[in-house]
């Protein structure tokens, strides 16, 4: 019986002859070889990074956010900018592994897990702005629900932000366990080739005993499902209350219907950039060429295409109804605040459009998407454009009060702002760089699931099935 | 080797059946526009022509989601629906009729009834100046019968061109010719850029400017930058329930032996999906006007779900999103041709009801009744499809028998 026919048209989805031996040595080689040169300069790197953040963070809490040149007017500045895009970043992840499982695309093998470890890093840096920001975060704990004795302090379950914290720590936690128990057989792998007693033992802790029974096996299967089942939703609730936390105040240019899906689709093309970022990295690397393959390059920066452009209807149509609304408030906020390239904040929104609807247009050319530098170089484009996005939405938006006297004419990030942020870039380089050296980068086991029916070598051998006429085909391999 | 089935034979049944349904539909029009039409009462008028122009509208749409879904899946390089894909098509080449119908319903409302109708206010400007509805007044630059001519028309004709363009490639997967990897490829590619081209058209028309100009500018005042999304969605998930309801009448008929459960089950995970997302683009736009509570915005929802219009405001949601997903939600039921053919009717009544009160919960604000004119309409535009895009699958073969992805579509397990 078949389960599967693919057409000698789509590109195979791992080069070369390969069998599953080969699959395991090639993925696993990083894992037992020592580090090079250039993963320790990297780690080196990130590390200073994260030091510096760590030290940032240390005086927000010693000398209180009034280090941040937040003021009245612009209360939310790149604290809460950093923060929707990270989490946005981390969308990617989720939506290869959950929602491309469920359509069947088999390109997700060749790049779910990266994505997938990407989206929790890029959670856990998103979860320090709010919790910094909080001042005294040793009340942190105030936003859990219990039953406690401080009276009328209660979480207001009216408010976005709230649901915020259970939306993010509730998908932060979905995304772990389905990261991680993808990770399972590949860790048993690990386990199985150790040479060392200590190595064996701790990749055994790790890979909670798997012994790839059909058991295992099939108990695996049914829960990645449900995981995917489970995470589609929550990743969509994720960015749509992120929207909320905008979109439900009666700020000019936050509050818009539109909001929700285009916030998601947003995170997704930042995600997808970010993935892209990391996989032209990789591949080169640690040399798999061979399993992120150009087509993997090419559906992703497809996906940037469609998603950024979704995005470009969504700001027009913002845009549009700046106008369109006659509500002067909305008015002077878009057509005045953002897209006027002479007022004070006028660059950003057309930084933005730029970046984030203009230049992916050239991945309609099948040239440029296939091409490693244009690919590299647009999806840093695209994470600066997605990252002046959520500026333009605050501080453009804040910045003029309705009330002139309080208007805020510029606001400028202090050293302790940006080193926060860099702290960030540390955290995620360093989690980052520690998963590629300790973790198979891609699933092994998800590889060799598709190695047998879209893998170049087998690919050669299907000839016989393709040459037959429909019906043939039909009455000898369909049921 | 079984031959199959190749060509379908239009069932004298049928045709009598859909011209019967027609002919009835087409006699409630002309009942109501005595009735209504001709009444010297203007509102009574605007019912009449609202109510012609929200089905004609509705029934376009549903049945130009098919060429969307063509377009999409070809972008997306989907194999599954090569097996079916010919009733898609079929479905299609409604759209140059019902678009013709809508086009002169719409072109007749905003000139040939022009500034005395009240379903587009903005038609009138002495009255507007009168009211001192400024707002309504700046916005004349884009609501204006000329505007109005030049848009529906380029979006109809390009709806049906585009479309008349693909369903033009599809035919060379009936020929020999297409056997063979560079064939295939060119072919395939021609498919890509004619479906990107639909593709934005389609984003430039349906989901942003069409729904504002055509549905939303009736309450002139208001906006909602969620709207034309919204009306994507409802139509959408319609015309996937309409393709799935033709799926399982050519079943029925022993047809298309190479659908099977597989795809239907694939077919019902989008009317589920599609039923989810509409309920997530309603549920946002409706709780984000709610909790901002500003009155410009909140006067869309107060009569819809304080006054005459409450039963249908929930009535949608329990059809068109509680139904789905305690319904749909069940691998079984999306595999069982009786439940997907009760869910689809479902679904497409429920989002026709959902027109209706985007469009009539506007015009007729004071009262909501859903009367034999609303549903003879509805008959008459269901009657002339069923009609037509029987009469458009009896001219292709079924299945494009060299298509590349047919083989995919054969094996092929959800």
């Amino acid at each position: 019986m078949h389960l599967k026919y693919e057409s000698p048209l789509r590109e195979p989805l791992v080069y070369g002859t390969k069998d599953y031996h080969q699959v395991t040595e090639d993925i696993v080689r990083p894992i037992e070889a020592k580090p090079s040169k250039l993963w320790y300069i990297g780690f080196f790197i990130s590390v200073s990074l994260l030091m510096f953040g760590v030290y940032a963070v240390y005086r927000d809490v010693t000398y209180g956010i009034g280090q941040w040149n937040l003021n009245k007017t612009i209360g939310w500045g790149w604290d809460i900018t950093n923060f929707v895009w990270w989490v946005g970043i981390g969308h990617a992840g989720t939506l290869i592994s959950a929602i491309l499982l469920l359509f069947r695309q088999g390109w997700r093998t060749g790049v779910n897990r990266a994505a997938e470890a990407m989206t929790i890093f890029a959670v856990m840096c998103a979860g320090q702005f709010p919790i910094w920001h909080m001042g005294r975060v040793w009340m942190a704990f105030f936003v859990m629900p219990y039953p406690n004795s401080r009276g009328p302090l209660w979480p207001n379950f009216n408010s976005p932000l709230l649901w915020d914290v259970f939306a993010i720590s509730t998908y932060f936690t979905v995304s772990l366990l389905f990261w991680y128990s993808g990770l399972l057989p590949d860790l048993a792998t690990v386990r199985d080739r150790a040479k060392t007693k200590l190595r064996k033992k701790l990749y055994g802790i790790a890979s909670f005993g798997w012994i790839g029974s059909t058991k295992h096996w099939q108990r695996h299967e049914s829960l990645s499902l449900v995981l995917a089942g489970l995470s589609t939703p929550l990743v969509l609730s994720v960015h749509t209350i992120v929207s909320f936390d905008f979109a439900t105040s009666v700020i000019p240019g936050w509050h818009t219907t539109i909001f929700p899906p285009y916030f998601v689709a947003g995170a997704v093309f930042s995600g997808f950039a970010m993935v892209q970022t990391l996989m032209v990295i990789v591949r080169k690397v640690f040399g798999l060429g061979d399993y992120i393959t150009m087509g993997h390059i090419e559906a992703m920066n497809k996906v940037i295409v469609l998603t950024g452009s979704i995005v470009g209807v969504a700001y027009l149509t913002e845009l549009f109804m700046g106008w369109y609304s006659q509500n002067k408030y909305e008015g002077y906020t878009f057509w005045y605040s953002r897209a006027n390239p002479f007022s004070p904040y006028g660059w950003s929104y057309w930084g933005m459009m730029t970046c984030n609807v203009l230049s992916p247009q050239i991945f309609w050319f099948r040239k440029l998407r296939r091409n490693l530098y244009v690919t590299f170089f647009m999806s840093v484009i695209v994470n600066i454009g997605m990252w002046f996005e959520r500026f333009v939405i605050i501080v453009t938006s804040l910045y003029r009060d309705y009330l002139p006297s309080s208007w805020s004419v510029y606001y400028h990030p202090t050293v302790w702002e940006i080193g926060f942020y860099l702290g960030t870039f540390g955290l995620f380089f360093t989690c980052f760089f520690l998963f590629a050296k300790y973790f198979p980068v891609i699933a092994i086991a998800e590889i060799k699931y598709v190695l047998k029916t879209t893998g170049e070598s087998f690919k050669d051998k299907m000839d016989v099935q393709e040459v037959l006429e429909t019906e043939e085909f039909a009455h000898k391999y369909v049921h | 080797m079984v031959a199959i089935k190749q060509q379908f034979e239009v069932p004298a049944k049928l045709k009598t059946w859909s011209l019967a349904l027609t002919a009835i539909g087409a006699l409630a029009i002309i009942i109501g526009f005595v009735h209504w039409g001709l009444s010297p009462d203007q509102h009574q008028k605007d019912i009449f022509w609202g109510t012609v122009m929200y089905n004609s509208i509705f029934f376009m749409l549903i049945t130009n989601a098919s060429m969307f879904f063509i377009c999409a899946t070809t972008l997306a390089m989907g194999g599954w629906q090569t097996a079916f894909r010919r009733v898609p098509e079929a479905i299609s080449t409604v759209v140059p009729i019902f678009g013709l119908i809508a086009f002169s319903v719409l072109i007749y409302i905003t000139w040939g009834m022009g500034s005395s109708t009240h379903i587009y206010q903005w038609l009138n400007k002495a009255q507007l100046e009168k009211d001192g509805n400024a707002e309504v007044l700046k916005k004349l630059g884009f609501l204006n019968p000329y505007f109005f001519f030049i848009w529906t028309t380029l979006a109809i004709g390009l709806w049906s061109l585009l479309g008349y363009r693909m369903r033009k490639l599809s035919r060379e997967a009936d020929e020999a010719s297409l056997k063979g990897e560079e064939p295939g490829r060119s072919f395939i590619l021609r498919n890509t850029i004619s479906a990107a081209v639909f593709i934005v058209w389609f984003a430039l028309t349906v989901g942003s400017t069409i729904p504002w100009l055509w549905m939303m500018s009736i309450d002139a005042n208001w906006y909602s930058t969620m709207y034309s999304w919204y009306t994507f969605a409802s139509s959408f998930v319609s015309g996937m329930s309409l393709i799935a309801l033709w799926v399982i009448y050519l079943k029925n008929k022993g047809y298309l032996e190479y659908t099977n459960e597989e795809h239907l089950h694939d077919l019902g995970k989008f009317m589920f999906a599609f039923s989810i997302f509409w309920t997530y683009l309603w549920f946002s736009q409706y709780m984000l006007i709610w909790y901002g509570n500003i009155p410009e915005e909140t006067v869309y929802f107060k009569h819809r779900v304080q006054g005459p219009y409450k039963g249908i405001f929930f009535l949608n949601i329990i059809i068109n999103f509680v139904c789905p997903i305690l319904i749909l939600m069940k691998r079984s039921a999306k595999r069982n041709y009786t439940l997907v053919t009760f869910m689809a009717v479902l679904i497409i009544f429920g989002h026709w009801i959902d027109f209706y009160q985007m469009v009539m919960g506007s015009i007729r604000k004071e009262s909501a009744s859903l009367s034999w004119l609303d549903f003879g309409t509805a008959a008459f535009f269901v009657g002339m499809m069923i009609y037509i895009v029987a009469n458009s699958l009896s001219k292709k073969p079924l299945v494009p028998k060299y298509h590349p992805f047919l083989k995919e579509s054969l094996i092929y397990n959800t």
